[in-house]
């Protein structure tokens, strides 16, 4: 018998007024340790569906359910990195990572210490750990709000194109500790992307949308194809490649243009 | 031949500032130049002061000279050396300290009683539509009302004691400063309240540590800004019903046309706002260096 779905949206549509933002009705069933990669056009409503699972938007129409439990307001379960990244003025670097444990009673200090300089160091920002927000470049302010979801130790990461302003490189090594992370710590994760390249790497499976209202308009299974593990090698393979012309396929569709 | 030559000519001249070592830049090139009148320019710390200093020093000796040319009557306007000799004489020999302690005494117990309240009521009235709904009218009525229009009734309420004195004080300060209270709370990004709750805060904790960490830079200014507007309200109080303190003192040289004790007073007013202003700056750069 299959294991229950762990994430489900059943039956959602999204009004803001008379705008249509998610078009009746959108389902979607996400596994325990999922990584789910939605992409579509700018203002379909991947973010809207996004704040949703994070109880910061309620549905017009149908409810999301994490584990059974209809999802009413924001917790510590459902991690989010925003789209605009932000992090708190007022607090250094380290401060702000920390944050994301403020309100873990089950975490001793001498372990929260130990899980910041963690994440501080997988981020790559521990040069920087007692400087303040404004004075650090964009995309290190965008690996703060990452490490600060990470600390803060929930199963399910909304990530809303959290690697936009980083260089290459630097993204490179996310995407792979990204996935390293959600494989061994059994986290489910909702990433929204524009990066074709970055989706297909990462995914388990892709969800494509179409212009506003967002509908969905394909589901193409990764895992299938590339199996859990993803390296470099894999990066540059012809498997990788033909799977990635086939989505930027449907991608395309979906912004209308011919192909 | 010759356009070989122009090249590599080109290409040492693009080089030469790139190898040129730091420490060979001279000193003054590095520091980065004042710019008086640049939109938003870069002044040094240095020239400002000397800025300041020159301007007030140019407006009092434009006063001292304006009186000396007998372009104007001293007996109107006491030249700045008369007032300051007046000072002295007053601090000396007619109690002016104590009577400046007890103005900037009643200033502070009746702001801080307007701060104590406004903040909280303030912050409730951005944060819950229905207190906001409730209190935003009235407020808005009171905070239209001029201080000196309810002097008569404050003093019918509570005579001529110090409670009149605050009572007008808190009313002049308080119900802009809940009005100023709500808006810093409501310019809180909406960002900021989603990282805490996502990350598992609470709605007080979200409040104590994020909303109103967010809103203190500008509450700290809103708050030197209102105090300055006491001391308006004090001389007001002061006059109409006091035995003490600067606005008494001024009144009082008015009945004589000492008019370079009135002057002696108000400078004294004018040094204190300073000083204090200064003072809150200090601590505002202090406290806030992140900004
Ligand atoms: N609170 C809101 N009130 C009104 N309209 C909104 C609100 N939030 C989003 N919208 C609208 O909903 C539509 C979808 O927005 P959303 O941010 O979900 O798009 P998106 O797919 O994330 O786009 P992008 O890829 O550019 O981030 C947009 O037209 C936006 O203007
Ligand atoms: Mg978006």
């Amino acid at each position: 018998m299959a294991p229950a779905p762990y994430l489900v949206f059943d039956g959602i549509a999204k009004y803001f007024g008379d705008l249509e933002v998610v078009a009746p009705t959108f389902d979607l069933a996400v596994k325990r340790n999922e990584f789910i990669v939605f992409l579509g056009p700018s203002g379909s409503g991947k973010t809207t569906l996004m704040r949703m699972v994070g109880g910061l938007e309620t549905p017009s129409t149908g409810e999301i359910r994490l584990d059974g439990q209809p999802i009413r307001e924001p917790d510590r379960d459902r991690g989010m990195v925003f789209q605009s990244y932000s992090s708190f003025p007022w607090l250094t670097v380290a401060e702000n990572v920390a944050y994301g444990m403020k309100y873990r009673l089950d975490l001793t200090p001498e372990r929260k210490e130990a899980r910041l300089a963690h994440y501080l160091q997988l981020v790559g920002l521990s040069d920087f750990a007692d400087s303040y927000p404004n004075k650090v470049s964009g995309g290190m302010r965008q690996r703060i709000a990452i490490a600060r979801t990470l600390a803060a130790g929930s199963d399910v990461l909304l990530m809303d194109e959290p690697f936009g302003a980083l260089d290459a490189q630097r993204r490179e090594d996310l995407q792979i500790e990204l996935r390293r992370i959600q494989q061994q710590d059994a986290k489910t994760i909702i990433f929204v992307t524009h990066d074709v390249d970055e989706a297909v790497f990462l995914a388990d499976r892709i969800i494509v949308f179409s212009k506003r209202p967002a509908r969905m308009l394909e589901e193409v299974d990764i895992a299938a194809a590339l199996g859990p593990d993803r390296t470099l090698e894999l990066r540059d393979s012809e498997r990788f490649f033909k799977l990635r012309t086939e989505v930027l396929k449907f991608v395309r569709a979906a912004a209308g243009h011919d192909n | 031949m010759t356009s070989k030559a122009t090249v590599s000519t080109a290409a040492m001249v693009k080089r030469e500032p790139a190898t040129t070592p730091d420490a060979n830049i001279p000193r003054a090139a590095r520091r980065s130049r004042n710019q008086f009148f640049a939109f938003r320019g870069t002044l040094s710390r240095r020239a400002q002061i000397l800025t300041s200093i020159c301007a007030s020093l140019f407006v009092i000796a434009a006063w001292e000279l304006s009186t000396r040319l007998g372009w104007i009557n001293s007996l109107f306007l006491p030249p700045p050396s008369v007032t300051v000799e007046t000072l002295w004489t007053m601090i000396t020999q007619k109690h002016l300290l104590w009577n400046a302690g007890v103005s900037t005494l009643r200033v502070w117990v009746a702001f801080a009683l307007s701060v104590v309240m406004a903040i909280p009521i303030g912050i409730a009235m951005s944060s819950f539509r229905g207190v906001g709904a409730a209190l935003e009218p009235i407020v808005d009525f009171i905070r239209y009302l001029p201080v000196p229009a309810l002097v008569p009734l404050s003093i019918i309420w509570f005579g001529v004691g110090e409670t009149t004195k605050i009572f007008l004080l808190w009313l002049g300060t308080f119900f802009q400063l809940v009005l100023l209270v709500a808006d810093d709370m409501r310019r809180v990004p909406q960002e900021y309240v989603e990282i805490a709750y996502t990350v598992g805060a609470r709605p007080f904790q979200m409040l104590k540590d994020v909303a109103f960490r967010a809103m203190l830079p500008n509450l700290f200014d809103n708050l030197r800004i209102t105090l300055g507007w006491c001391w308006t309200y004090l001389i007001i109080a002061e006059i109409v019903a006091a035995d003490n303190g600067l606005g008494f003192v001024i009144w009082a040289a008015r009945r004589y046309m000492n008019t370079s004790e009135v002057m002696a007073g108000v400078v004294t007013i004018g040094l204190i706002g300073l000083l204090t202003d200064q003072i809150l700056r200090l601590i505002h750069k202090r406290y806030f260096r992140y900004l």
